[in-house]
């Protein structure tokens, strides 16, 4: 999909998860905004390998959402691409329903479940391990949050790939800088993280997380790290699209009320991403 | 016991690669042939438990057979959430195996006890719980595990143990969860693992005295087979239970739990470790007299019940 259309394709995004979850009001709105371009870039630029029609096919890639309070953003992407019906999308969070406010395995195109933040890491390190003894050249992408990344958990998992060469393993940090109770930096300084993925032996990048143009740049590094994994820090912003959740901490899991909700979709009328 | 399990593990590895050994820097010199041989089935995670259970997950999905292998402290509270979250949530099959539980790092302490693991890892959802007491019993738990993979958490002791089933732990005996050793109709002691050769101590000492008492080893604590022990126990007049773990959750809260919803209801004593219990430098039979659960004190626990 070339640029213009992936740069449509966050307009469509951004107006499908907010009617979603704003639907049922359950969910995490900007959390999903700050990473959808990497989605769409992942999902819809030819970055993974995947069969929509065989979600168990050996060789697919494994995209695993660790920040999972996002996981919900997969839905209507996994919808779209024919993972499920997209009558799903409509019983969202609903009793008995398949898509909850956190995804988990029963849920086809779904790889792990996730909602408690640092597993995600050291449980696709095990599947990249287990692809290389298997002689399979499939990749195992894993989003992080940059909230996340004060897990101790994550720093554990941080050791293992480099040691063993896992070039088939891909970290991609959602840097918004902002967690529930404030930004990241005031809260609990994290300095210069690409720096901090190197010096665990990863290969590392920073780009614009919200610019295709500048994603790409660090999605072309997947396949050329020589043995080492690689990390992808995006700067994000939480809640790009609708001005007044943008870098605001306490729309985590806020619901717009009514006026609100108009005041969103007319801001989401227009498109917020322009490369 | 804790060579049994990795010497079998070893030969199922040989022909299984399939098998992966993780270890959170927990050896042991018969897990030398296992690391030498089969370099790529054995994973050191780090010093690292919750990577260690994160990355068992990961290869668990990718269809393997995993044992996670670690002291016994560190591989249930250190871990725990790590366990919950993506074991225990996804129902994967991966095996825990803990050494040295209760008080077997006698000289570590507190930080190396697991007066809790009983009561923490049978809340796990989904999980079974086996104690074996002696090696007979190791090496068949063991060969459950590695030939039925399913989320287990084996209770191993650092150490072999004397032999008490001497060909008696049959395929019959494992499927039931426990094994009536001595049968009486007077007072019932139940327990497991290192306390059963405590227990049965005490019962020579009893018998002794004309007293008629039975002892059960209830290695499978999770999940317990109520219906048989129900109705093994109903004709005992008084049930003791003795136990290395703290009493709030532990042993003998498990099979209290079990005997009401059965229906059994009989005069009932737990040994165990008592909330605040004093932690001091000594060996475990020390231990055990300090904290109640000697052989002495199970027989004087007994007297009293009968």
């Amino acid at each position: 999909m070339a640029y213009a259309e992936l740069i449509k394709k966050s307009q469509w995004f951004r107006n499908q998860l907010f009617e979603m979850v704003v639907s049922k009001g359950k969910g995490h709105i900007p959390s999903g905004f700050s990473c959808s371009e990497i989605l769409i870039a992942l999902y819809y630029g030819g970055i993974l390998r995947f069969d929509p029609k065989n979600p168990e096919d050996p060789g697919r890639d494994r995209f695993i959402m660790s920040k999972g309070h996002a996981a919900a953003s997969l839905y209507p992407i996994l919808a779209d691409l024919g993972y499920f019906a997209e009558e799903e999308l409509e019983c969202y969070t609903q009793v008995d329903a398949m898509l909850g406010m956190y995804a988990d395995i029963r849920i086809p195109g779904i790889e792990s479940i996730s909602g408690s933040l640092g597993h995600g890491l050291g449980l696709g390190s095990g599947m990249a391990l287990a692809a290389r003894h298997d002689g399979s050249d499939h990749r195992i992408f894993i989003m992080l949050g940059d909230g996340e990344c004060y897990e101790g958990s994550v720093w554990e998992s941080a050791y293992f790939a480099p040691h063993h060469k896992l070039d088939n393993l891909v970290v991609i940090v959602d840097r918004n800088q902002l967690c529930i109770m404030g930004r990241t930096d005031d809260l609990l300084h994290q300095g210069d993280l690409a720096e901090k993925w190197r010096s665990f032996g990863w290969e590392a990048v920073t780009v614009d997380g919200h610019s295709y143009q500048s994603l790409f740049t660090g999605l072309e590094c997947i396949g050329k790290t020589e043995g080492k994994p690689l990390a992808i820090i995006a700067n994000t912003l939480k809640g790009k699209g609708i001005s007044f959740m943008e870098g605001a901490n306490l729309w985590h899991n806020r619901m717009p009320d009514k006026e609100q909700a108009e005041q969103a979709r007319r801001e989401l009328a227009t498109n917020c991403i322009t490369s | 016991m804790r060579d049994i399990f990795i010497e079998e593990a070893y030969r199922v590895a040989l022909e299984n690669r399939n098998l992966y050994f993780l270890s959170a820097d927990f050896g042991a010199k018969a897990l030398d042939d296992f690391r030498e041989d089969l370099p790529n089935n054995f994973v050191f995670a780090g010093i690292a438990e919750q990577n260690m259970v994160d990355l068992s997950a990961g290869l668990a999905l990718s269809g393997k057979q995993v044992i996670c292998y670690a002291m016994a402290p560190f591989i249930t509270t250190r871990c725990y959430e790590q366990t919950k979250c993506v074991i225990a949530s996804m129902n994967l099959p991966v095996t825990f195996v803990s050494v040295g539980v209760g008080l077997g790092y006698d000289h570590s302490a507190l930080t190396h006890f697991t007066p809790e693991d009983l009561a923490i890892m049978r809340a796990q959802n989904g999980i079974e719980v086996l104690t074996p007491c002696d090696e007979e019993s190791a090496l068949a738990i063991t060969r459950l595990s590695l030939e039925k993979p399913a989320f287990r958490y084996l209770r191993l002791e650092r150490k072999p143990q004397p032999p008490i089933y001497n060909g008696r732990f049959t395929p019959a005996v494992l499927e039931k969860g426990f094994c009536e050793l001595d049968t009486g109709k007077g007072l019932c002691i139940l327990s497991c693992g290192y306390l059963t050769h405590k227990a049965l101590r005490a019962k020579t000492s009893l018998s002794e005295k004309g007293m008629d008492v039975g002892v059960i080893d209830l290695f499978r604590i999770k999940p317990m087979n109520g219906t048989e022990l129900a109705k093994t126990l109903e004709k005992y007049s008084a049930i003791l239970t003795v136990e290395e773990q703290l009493l709030e959750g532990g042993f003998g809260g498990a099979v209290a739990e079990v005997m009401v919803d059965n229906g059994v209801i009989k005069p009932m004593r737990r040994l165990g470790l008592h909330d605040g219990f004093e932690v001091v430098n000594g060996d475990r039979d020390y231990l055990h007299n300090l904290y109640g659960v000697d052989t002495p004190q199970i027989v004087a626990a007994a007297e009293e019940l009968l």
